[in-house]
């Protein structure tokens, strides 16, 4: 299972980062939500924490959608994924495979974001760093468990709008959590704490994580 | 088309005598509220729509599973009459909600945990009843719908709980010790849930046979 | 080592399949032919587990019982390649998922054995039908499957490469490995065989030794229309 699930990860941020157009078309449109959202500002304004935390994990969130379906795409061109189903190994490891390479490239995406939400959006990292860097990481894990689940709609003749509409009501809980604990790490001062969306983030997480191993299977396969 | 009435339309038909009933209840018996008068009675309403809607997203959840374990095809119509149904009694029950809202709190739309988990139900089950009418050969279509059904029922606890953190304002309906309710206005709440219910059944019933029978034609049309 | 038990093949309420019963030995070659839309298709991804029957069963048996240590070779009309990779890329993706230890030797030799060795670091979307046919057939071969399962490899492949898939087949049932090819070209293809199955119709219309098949053909004109 293991190696199954490195070689996908492996031949997938091969395929994106190495050949083709890789993540320009997810980090140019996520660029573009921010230009965008920057006109809302007015002259010598700038977005609120609160807005800018928001512009940054829906730029990510439209960005996770193109890399899954780019992902999903791969095995579609000369139909790899009979290949894959063939294989003496569970399926499930395609899920955390291509879970794996989601979260590498989302990540990669974020590291562009980061800055030009503080350059666009007129942001600085003043408040706690840490509960921000670990809520990243929790909803980035709950995004890629949940686009690498959904993702395989791709195969099944969905495309890339209808993923968007079936997942993103679905992420309401990691968005708020990842908007909650980013605009404190932009400087609002909550009383709260992150403490309770650490904790909801984690339960987001352990329940999709536990969905996708259970149910990928379904979703990934041949012909019925 | 009525020559041997069955279960659905007998439920149907009492169900709607027994709401009609029961607005003598939230007219005549029930005494008006203090606060918000005459608009409270939406609440009689509001409820139950709320109510059904969840229980119907619950049949959802339950017959997916039971679709992919046992791959039963009635059981996916009743998954797809259950999820029109509970997706126009969300409808209502946040329109009847955000009259409620105006009124009570001053505002059309507030982020109440339980109007906020209905919205976001609605877009859900809105996005996999667009699931369900994609061109994907029959079974697998089935498949792939079962898998999002109960995807989305594991979020709604999430959803309430990420509403609650954010902002909370709702009253407590039942959960508060003294309920802030008069004992007639309990028992017509009680009696328009129920009333409701039976209607609901039917309805469910009525919308599933539908569906198979649709499915016996397009049977019958491609045998001929 | 398959035991086929009345499989049939619905696709919404068009039958593809009737009613089909027939079994599969290690260490031999059946010879699968039929006309367009016959069926043979969907019967052998059905024996690849890709397709689930609608009726009836499809049981491995022996030590092809547990799907873990089973290894399926199977050869599609699709040929399973990622364009954006170098055919080296391609079989060692392949064989790292498989499981298998190949080290970039081994993986090189598997191109040479069907002559794709000087373009092992092109890529393998720019290769015409017959080089992505090979590197396919590279693809498939490359674990010693133990159940080979071929749907018209001939497809594409020049004289020299069709020489070379006769001689791999036989290869591999000299291996033990249990055969299936599905042909039009009977001709060419029935020398090999130890065993005919005739879809016809999507029933079974035929099943036999190549010689019953050559005298059921001259009783009876021509039962095939391949």
């Amino acid at each position: 299972m293991l190696r199954l699930t490195l070689a996908v990860a492996r031949k997938d941020l091969l395929l994106t980062l190495a050949r083709g157009n890789g993540l320009v078309q997810a980090l140019l449109l996520g660029f573009l939500l921010f230009f965008v959202f920057s006109l809302s500002q007015g002259i010598g304004e700038h977005t609120s924490p609160q807005g800018a935390a928001t512009i940054f994990w829906l730029s990510s969130t439209f960005c996770h959608v193109l890399i899954f379906s780019q992902l999903y795409a791969l095995e579609e061109v000369n139909n790899a994924r009979l290949g894959l189903l063939l294989l003496p190994a569970p399926i499930q490891a395609v899920w955390l495979g291509k879970s794996i390479a989601g979260f590498s490239l989302l990540l990669m995406a974020q590291a562009v974001f980061l800055p030009v939400a503080i350059v666009f959006l007129g942001q600085n990292l003043s408040g706690a760093l840490l509960p921000a860097l670990l809520i990243l990481l929790l909803v980035d894990t709950g995004l890629c468990a949940l686009g690498s689940l959904l993702g395989a709609l791709q195969g099944q003749g969905a495309r890339e709008s209808l993923m968007s509409i079936v997942l993103f009501p679905l992420l309401v809980p990691l968005l708020l959590a990842g908007i909650s604990v980013g605009s404190q790490a932009f400087g609002t001062l909550s009383p709260d704490g992150p403490g309770m969306w650490l904790k909801l983030a984690c339960a987001f997480d352990a329940v999709f994580l536990a969905a996708g191993l259970l149910l990928f299977g379904f979703l990934y396969a041949g012909d019925e | 088309m009525l020559k041997k009435p069955d279960l659905a339309h007998i439920l149907v038909v009492f169900g709607c005598l027994a709401v009609a009933c029961c607005q003598w209840l939230v007219y005549v018996y029930a005494p008006s509220e203090v606060r918000m008068g005459f608009v409270q009675k939406i609440f009689y309403i509001h409820l139950p729509l709320a109510w059904w809607a969840l229980t119907s997203f619950l049949v959802v959840f339950l017959g997916s599973i039971f679709y992919i374990l046992k791959r039963a095809p009635g059981v996916d119509n009743l998954c797809a009459a259950a999820a029109e149904t509970g997706v126009l009694l969300s409808g209502l029950a946040l329109v009847t909600g955000i009259l409620w809202a105006r009124k009570s709190w001053g505002v059309w739309w507030t982020w109440d945990p339980r109007l906020t988990t209905t919205l976001v139900m609605w877009f859900a089950y809105s996005g996999y009843l667009v699931l369900r009418g994609l061109d994907m050969p029959g079974r697998r279509r089935n498949l792939v719908c079962a898998v999002v059904g109960i995807v989305a029922f594991l979020d709604v606890p999430l959803v309430f709980v990420s509403a609650r953190i954010w902002r909370s304002v709702h009253p407590a309906v039942f959960a508060a010790k003294d309920g802030g309710l008069e004992p007639e206005m309990k028992l017509t709440v009680i009696a328009c849930v129920l009333a409701f219910g039976l209607f609901w059944v039917g309805l469910l019933l009525l919308r599933k046979r539908q569906l198979d029978l649709r499915d016996r034609v397009e049977a019958l049309k491609n045998m001929a | 080592m398959l035991e086929m038990q009345g499989i049939a093949k619905f696709y919404g309420d068009k039958a593809v399949l009737e009613n089909i019963s027939c079994s599969f030995t290690a260490g031999s070659i059946s010879l699968l032919i039929g006309g367009n839309g016959a069926g043979k298709s969907t019967l052998v991804r059905i024996m690849a587990g890709l397709s689930r029957p609608s009726a009836g069963t499809a049981r491995f048996t022996g030590e092809a019982a547990s799907s873990r240590s089973r290894r399926t070779g199977y050869l599609g009309h699709a040929t399973f390649l990622y364009p954006g990779l170098t055919a080296l890329e391609n079989l060692r993706f392949w064989s790292d998922a498989g499981g298998m230890d190949l080290g970039e030797d081994d993986l090189l030799a598997v191109l040479g054995r069907v002559g794709l060795a000087p373009c092992a670091r092109e890529r393998a979307g720019v290769f015409s039908r017959g080089m992505a046919q090979r590197l396919n057939l590279a693809r498939v071969l490359m674990p010693d499957p133990d159940m080979l399962l071929l749907d018209e490899p001939g497809t594409g492949l020049d004289a020299a490469s069709r020489v070379f898939l006769h001689q791999e087949v036989l290869a591999a049932r000299a291996r033990g490995a249990c055969v299936v090819l599905v042909s039009h070209d009977v001709a060419a293809d029935a020398p090999l065989a130890d065993r005919i199955l005739l879809l016809d119709n999507r029933k079974l219309a035929f099943d036999g030794s190549p010689s019953d098949y050559d005298a059921a053909v001259r009783a009876e004109g021509e039962p095939c229309c391949a």
